[in-house]
């Protein structure tokens, strides 16, 4: 049975509609720690205002979610295709030279994958009710990735790559 | 799935502490972090029952980062301060870690005894197959052909140590190997770990992007391991021994008698601090 199948009720699409956001908004906290520690302040800044965007949208559904009793689903029971959350930017991919530029080109990835997530649930669950919500998700994902092109778009363009002439690996 | 309580009373935030990690980004060992403090969160440990010991080195600093109790300890001697730790407060849940060197090198022959001993904690080395925090020599676990240290140039030339196959020969009641690239199969191993009664193993596979930046392929060669846990530890030694090391999962899952002193010496706080005033 595929992930769509399993949507069968609107308490289990919600609950694993807030874990996606949630699990997304804490990564970009995580992330834009990370910058923060490595004193590259743009990219930390980036991040944080992803995560605030994550959050936004974890908040708009579990405005959603306000009537239903969702199940408690442990972290590893989320059946996602990936090995975490869709939506949830991967640690490997950062650094700490990285640029804003590079920040949000990680993050239109993870918002196409979170698009793609729900659309596969409009197109494919078998719930009515599932579906159309799903859809309705989709399209704000949607938008989310036209914002991120322009935010990306209104960037100046990329500089030389950051040179750290005392690299962390460097030999003593 | 699991349907339980609507409302969790423990979110992993819970068990995180203020303090930001200074962990190189794309480490391995934020995921750790993020699967402990999920596992503490599933559990609903109170923080307060929990303690986390730590040795030294980049991993070790994992103690700063939860709320939980946490004791950043001597080099390669996590095992045997929370041993004394156990013994004394054998309520707490225990658990401990460190990084392949500090656990394998400096702290091995308190590990080899930590798993013979059989006391009831968790033990997790964050493993990155080299010593990061000294600007990246090879480690008790780096293959023998990595030439990229300045101190070993030609590669170590030793054969590296298998972490799941010391644990069983020397007696450790629950192996698992975890990836850092799937915390929440990690977190789940975790749980189990720590509901285990008796002394609990897990081997966390945890890139060094900065020193070992060929780990990032690590996520392309894991795989889950073909056979159940298994009970008997000839099988599980056959099973540790076949395996490239790429596999995760439990491995072997057994009950061994726990090692508990039942007699314990209890003092008020003012005499014992008598005894030590200087």
């Amino acid at each position: 049975m595929n992930l769509p199948d399993k949507m069968r009720d609107l308490e289990t699409f919600l609950a694993y509609s807030v874990a996606l956001e949630e699990e997304a908004a804490g990564r970009h906290d995580e992330l834009a720690d990370m910058m923060d520690v490595h004193n590259n302040p743009e990219v930390a800044t980036t991040f944080r205002k992803l995560a605030h965007y994550s959050r936004l949208h974890a908040k708009e559904i579990r405005n959603h979610a306000r009537d239903h009793d969702l199940p408690r689903i442990a972290p590893w029971d989320f059946e996602w295709e990936t090995m975490e959350g869709p939506e949830t930017a991967d640690i490997g991919k950062v650094n700490y030279l990285m640029t804003a530029r590079q920040a949000l080109n990680i993050a239109m990835g993870n918002e196409q994958r979170a698009h793609d997530f729900y659309f596969s649930i409009s197109e494919g669950s078998p719930d009515e009710g599932v579906r159309g919500l799903a859809a309705e998700f989709a399209e704000e994902e949607k938008g989310h990735l036209a914002l991120l092109q322009a935010w990306i778009e209104k960037l100046p363009p990329e500089e030389e790559p950051a040179f750290d002439p005392d690299p962390p690996n460097a030999p003593d | 799935m699991e349907h339980a309580a609507a409302s969790p009373t423990a979110s992993p935030k819970d068990y995180k502490s203020d303090i930001k990690p200074v962990w190189c980004p794309g480490c391995g060992d934020f995921a750790v972090l993020n699967a402990l403090t999920k596992a503490l969160a599933y559990l609903e440990l109170p923080r307060e029952e929990v303690a986390l010991i730590t040795g030294i080195g980049c991993s070790s600093r994992i103690a700063a980062y939860t709320s939980a109790y946490g004791f950043h300890g001597v080099h390669g001697r996590a095992l045997a301060l929370a041993a004394g730790l156990k013994a004394a407060r054998p309520d707490l849940t225990v658990l401990v870690a460190g990084g392949d060197g500090d656990g394998l090198s400096i702290g091995g022959n308190h590990f080899l005894h930590a798993c013979r001993r059989n006391m009831d904690m968790t033990y997790i080395i964050m493993d990155n197959e080299v010593y990061g925090m000294t600007k990246g020599q090879a480690s008790p676990t780096t293959a023998p052909d990595w030439t990229r240290s300045k101190l070993t140039p030609r590669g170590t030339g030793l054969r590296p140590f298998q972490p799941a196959g010391m644990a069983l020969t020397a007696g450790a009641s629950f192996i698992a190997r975890g990836f850092t690239g799937d915390p929440n199969g990690l977190a789940k191993i975790m749980v189990e770990a720590i509901q285990h009664r008796g002394f609990s193993f897990i081997q966390a596979l945890s890139p060094c992007p900065t020193f070992r930046p060929e780990q990032m392929e690590w996520k392309r060669q894991v795989r889950p391991f073909e056979d159940e846990r298994t009970a008997d530890p000839i099988l599980a030694a056959q099973r540790i021994q076949a395996d490239d090391g790429m596999s995760m999962g439990v491995i072997f899952h057994a009950q061994y008698p726990v090692f508990q002193p039942g007699s314990q010496v209890v003092g008020e706080l003012a005499a014992i601090e008598q005894e030590f005033a200087l």
